[in-house]
């Protein structure tokens, strides 16, 4: 409980820091909010700047805003989109399921499939076997993944181009639309993260199988499926949800680039747009929800650590 | 409520086969405007979706860029060119079902020139006066000087409800015109909704039920979506894309020539740039048949300060004697007037393709006549700044157009201008422009507006680069639509799809 | 070390690998010609023998855009993780060393950072600093900060506790003497390695970030940048995407190809974790 405690303490903590940083950040990027909302190729006067300013709450201390932005937070108001006047919250909503699920899409593909695979790769052993998994992975990991993207994309278009593999519809308008456009984009995200989680379920496997008690339970005379599958995998666990929950953080951002090359409208182009526009609330609330949700999953996999090896609570 | 939208999918589909398709047409577009008010955002993404469809001006600008009757279906004009009176046509209603009359008009007017609501339209309309509301479908506006863009300008300005006068935020939501067309849904960043609306003017339009703007930010998305029917129309077809398209099977690619224009903006505040000699000699060393192979694909025309769509006034480039696309004469004109070569100066980006590739393509071809160009690249909100604080030797960009050379002119190159950010000012140029402006005489305005050309296209504050063209594409379903180089999508109302 | 390359011909494979790219990237102007002279009568064309891989949108050869692409991309990442390694390894090493107050602001200052998504962190920077291959080294930097903080605070907490270290500073060493002479040594494979292993990283952030617009600005080539121009005119001509992206996949695999059988020879306790 102490445990839970203290890590919640954290997590606050963090999200303050976060909070400062975002909100320094994007009001320290060149080029104000007004100037840009006004654009290119318009006609400006002092008067128009200053009436918008005042509109848009930028002639506050920048203190003042500051606290504003978090009380309203705390009252679960997220701000008003300066461009578009709807509620951020509602902006927010409105672009993070495709970006949830690419990322859990991705997740389940890449964690689900590395189990067989890292399991099968176990069974090669050898010196050829060691070098062709280690190579393999390493490639997979080190693909770029927004190359992958447009690679399939040109390869979908050239070989397939009626198909209806590109785009993004909602999965509540047209379920198997969705996840049909979803192949490209899972596939491309979840690759690397497949290659790394697979290398590490076949050393995992590879070490457990060594291990005194394997041997122990083979003479007693249990199966080898049994042997691998519950003995072998429950000790590879720990670090697997550790690597499962490091990767799902590393896809959050991934999915941003992701979701530039399959014109996908999540967060990541959300917050992309926002910053261009210096649409500042809806740049740092977004950026805090993201960060949240990195966070909370950071979170998760620590408290999952600690239900699994029960010694790590008590560090 | 997304379990709603599911089951109400699921409803819909399985309907799909009983019920006869109601024709909606699907565009694919690739920003998500910034707010839907007419008077408040006047970008692309906007208008694209806005203009001519949910909303009406008094005027139309047609495709051949003449003025048309638009809600005004006539109109007069004093003698002394100060007064226009428009008659109005009866039995228009808005969206919201309240009738249409002169009082909406007279608001909208004062809607965009009241400084409170800071519409980037006023300069357009600044001229008027007085806004005299004759009766409930005459209406007449006095100018304080002969202005002869305003009819032109006019088409420009939607006729909103007369409730919407101070307020700045219903209408970016919720749009209410009189157009064919009336909003329906806006999911951001997924789509725009338009349905039919029924009582539109004239009974017989619009033919569909209902056109979806969907937002696709992804060239090579919307070119796929667009092949495998996913999406029947794409406006604003880059060039890349426009050509590749061109080869799909059931694709058809509408051309017009633009009105925008990209361009090397100079600052002529800044030595040696303020010399003219500096000026000529940098359009002479431009090569605008590479650059329009380059940046945009062959498609496009060398472009001098009008674009050739507006024929009535645009000078053939050839006439321009500094469109020689020549170094050693641009270098040896430096050399003849004195200028101290190599010419150090920065060049500002905008964050385009097309902007990237012509910098990159200008700055090899000015360095041959002796023009040392370093390329800075700036994220959008930083270009704007140094745009609009005329923090820049040179830019690289592009500039909208408008069926009216006023339009093209008068806040660019005039002195103290809106958009004169090169800090131009030359008295002749001007004083021709103050008469292009003020007389309705046509042979005048052409004189003086030949002689702006002339003197703007190699002299000016501004190496005209290039017009590209603007394409749309359609699927071959599509019948009735016709580019029109305002890109505006004023034909949707008599389109028809078919399956 | 000459033993270990023998014995191990991963290791080898791996160093011939990277070698071979630097060398590339270092004798770009000699082996291929100008990155950016346009020859834009023979724009996007295919591979040929004048061009080995054929030719962009304004006529420039891929090739040679690569290979300067390589000196950017090895450029930024290199400066990236020494940013990163001085700043983030000093920090965690000192936070080890005094522990205390010092070592609790530090650390938690470094999950601030730490959790921030790491492109968005780095977008964030680069829109501050202005988008050009410096910015994108800073970024990069910061952004790897904690990771070696992190990485190295717990190694050097069981070094500044062990006998030794305890003996010398009883005996009255200095605070940088015992840094210098018993805890970077100590740490020196586990610092190549990360090293090897987040350039590797650093290579595949900074091509993202190229190709959102924010690494370096044209006409320098870079990788990323060649990538997202390329995917314009995919249909029209595939071979500058196509290529940009394996000299990414070499560039970023031969690193971690490299860390990885570092690892191995160096280290072999280390051998099973991953990351």
């Amino acid at each position: 409980m102490r445990f839970l405690a203290g890590r919640l303490l954290d997590l606050v903590l963090v999200l303050f820091g976060v909070s400062v940083i975002v909100f320094l950040m994007i009001r320290l990027i060149p080029g104000d909010a007004v100037a840009i909302m006004l654009g290119a190729n318009t006609e400006i006067t002092p008067e128009r700047i200053a009436e918008l300013e005042s509109r848009l709450g930028l002639d506050q201390p920048i203190v003042v805003q500051y606290f504003d932005w978090i009380s309203g937070i705390f009252r679960g108001d997220l701000g008003t989109s300066i461009w578009t006047g709807r509620p951020v919250a509602q902006e927010i909503a409105a672009n993070i399921w495709p970006t949830l699920q690419l990322t859990f899409l991705s997740v389940l593909v890449g964690a689900g499939l590395a189990i067989p695979i890292g399991c099968f790769m176990a069974e090669a052993r050898g010196k050829t076997a060691e070098v062709l998994v280690r190579v393999g992975a390493i490639a997979g990991l080190t693909i770029p993944s927004f190359w992958l993207g447009i690679v399939s994309i040109f390869l979908v278009a050239k070989l397939m181009p009626g198909s209806a593999m590109l785009g993004y519809v909602p999965f509540g308008e047209d379920p198997l639309g969705n996840l049909q456009r979803m192949i490209l984009p899972v596939f491309a995200l979840s690759l690397p993260m497949l290659a790394n989680l697979s290398r590490l379920v076949r050393s995992a496997m590879l070490d457990a199988l060594g291990q005194d008690y394997i041997r122990t339970a083979k003479s007693k005379g249990a199966g080898r499926t049994r042997v691998v599958y519950v003995h072998a995998l429950r000790n590879a666990l720990i670090p697997f949800i550790t690597s499962v929950g490091v990767a799902t953080g590393y896809l959050l951002g991934g999915a941003i680039v992701i979701e530039q090359v399959f014109a996908i409208p999540g967060l990541g182009q959300l917050v992309l747009g926002a910053i261009s526009e210096r649409n500042y609330p809806l740049v740092q609330s977004a950026i805090l929800v993201l960060t949240f949700a990195f966070v909370l999953v950071n979170f998760l996999v620590d408290i999952l650590y600690a239900a699994i090896d029960p010694r790590v609570s008590q560090r | 409520m997304r379990i709603k939208t599911l089951g109400a999918a699921l409803l819909a589909s399985t309907c799909l086969f009983s019920a006869a398709q109601a024709a909606t047409l699907d565009v694919a577009v690739d920003s998500s405007p910034a707010g839907l008010d007419p008077h408040l955002v006047t970008a692309f993404s906007s208008v694209v979706v806005i203009g001519d469809t949910i909303y009406e001006g008094l005027t139309t600008i047609a495709e051949d860029l003449s003025v048309q009757p638009g809600l005004a279906k006539s109109w007069e004009i004093s003698e002394d060119g100060l007064t226009y009176t428009f008659s109005l046509h009866e039995n228009v209603t808005f969206h919201d079902g309240s009738a249409m009359t002169a009082e909406d008009v007279a608001a909208s007017m004062r809607r965009v020139l009241n400084e409170e609501m800071g519409s980037p339209l006023a300069s357009r309309i600044s001229p008027i006066t007085e806004i005299t509301i004759v009766d409930d479908t005459t209406i007449a506006l006095t100018l304080d000087a002969p202005f002869a863009p305003i009819l032109t300008s006019l088409a420009g300005i939607a006729i909103v409800p007369s409730e919407a006068e101070m307020d700045t935020e219903a209408l970016q939501q919720v749009p209410v015109g009189t157009g064919p067309f009336m909003f329906s849904e806006w999911v951001p960043n997924s789509y725009i909704s338009l349905t039919a609306f029924d009582g539109y003017r004239d009974a017989e339009l619009p033919k569909l039920d209902e056109v979806k703007f969907h937002i696709v930010p992804e060239a090579a998305t919307r070119q796929v979506g667009l092949a495998s029917g996913q999406y029947d129309l794409l406006p604003g077809v880059d060039p890349a894309t426009a050509l590749q398209l061109q080869a799909s099977p059931g694709v058809t690619v509408l051309e017009t020539r633009d009105l925008s224009y990209t361009l090397i903006g100079i600052n002529t505040s800044r030595p040696p740039f303020d010399n003219a000699v500096v000026r000529r000699a940098l359009n002479m060393a431009v090569n605008r048949d590479e650059i329009i192979a380059a940046a945009l694909f062959g498609n496009g025309v060398a472009a001098g300060p009008l674009s050739p769509a507006l024929q009535a006034w645009a000078l053939d480039p050839a006439t321009f004697d500094c469109y020689s696309g020549d170094a050693a004469s641009a270098a040896a004109l430096l050399a003849e007037a004195g200028v101290e070569t190599p010419i150090q100066a920065e060049l500002l980006v905008l964050p385009r393709q097309d902007a990237k590739d012509i910098a990159q393509v200008v700055q090899q071809q000015a360095r041959a006549a002796g023009f040392e160009i370093e390329l800075v690249n700036k994220e959008i909100g930083a270009f704007v700044q140094d745009w609009r604080n005329s923090d820049f030797d040179l830019f690289a960009s592009a500039n909208g157009g408008n069926p009216d050379p006023d339009g093209y002119f008068y806040r660019t190159f005039y002195g103290g201008g809106s958009t004169n950010v090169f800090m131009y000012d030359d008295a002749e140029v001007n004083s021709l422009l103050d008469e292009g402006r003020t007389s309705t005489d046509m042979a005048t305005r052409q004189a003086a507006y030949n002689a702006v050309q002339t003197k703007l296209a190699c002299e000016g504050p501004i190496v005209h680069v290039a017009y590209g063209s603007l394409s749309t594409a359609i699927n071959d379903n599509v019948s009735g639509f016709v580019i029109n180089p305002n890109r505006r999508l004023s034909s949707l109302k008599s389109v028809e799809v078919s399956e | 070390m000459m033993a270990a390359l023998r014995r191990d011909k991963l290791l080898s494979f791996a160093l011939i690998f990277v070698i071979l790219q630097l060398l590339l990237a270092i004798f770009a102007p000699i082996v291929a010609g100008d990155p950016i002279e346009q020859v834009i009568m023979s724009r996007m064309q295919g591979p040929s023998l004048e061009n080995p891989l054929g030719t962009d949108q304004l006529g420039r050869d891929v090739f040679a855009r690569i290979l300067f692409g390589y000196r950017t991309s090895l450029l930024t990442c290199g400066v990236a993780v020494v940013l990163a390694l001085i700043v983030g390894g000093s920090l965690g090493m000192l936070a080890a060393f005094y522990r205390g107050w010092f070592d609790r602001i530090v650390m938690r200052i470094m999950d601030v950072l730490f959790a921030f998504p790491i492109i968005l962190l780095a977008i964030g920077i680069i829109a501050v600093l202005g988008p050009n291959a410096l910015s994108a080294s800073i970024a990069i930097g910061v952004v790897y900060v904690p990771i070696f903080a992190r990485l190295l605070r717990g190694p050097s907490l069981v070094i500044c506790e062990s006998e030794y270290v305890q003996g010398a500073r009883a005996i009255g060493a200095s605070d940088s003497r015992i840094v210098f002479t018993h805890l970077l040594p100590n740490l020196s494979s586990l610092i190549l390695v990360q090293a090897s292993l987040l350039l590797s990283a650093a290579i595949l952030v900074e091509a993202s970030l190229s190709f959102l617009g924010l690494g370096a600005q044209p006409p320098t080539p870079s990788l990323g940048q060649m990538l997202s121009e390329g995917r314009n005119f995919l249909l029209l001509n595939p071979w500058p995407a196509v290529f940009s992206g394996f000299a990414i996949l070499f560039l970023s695999f031969g690193f971690n190809l490299l860390g990885d059988a570092l690892r191995d020879t160096l280290d072999p306790r280390l051998r099973n974790s991953t990351d």
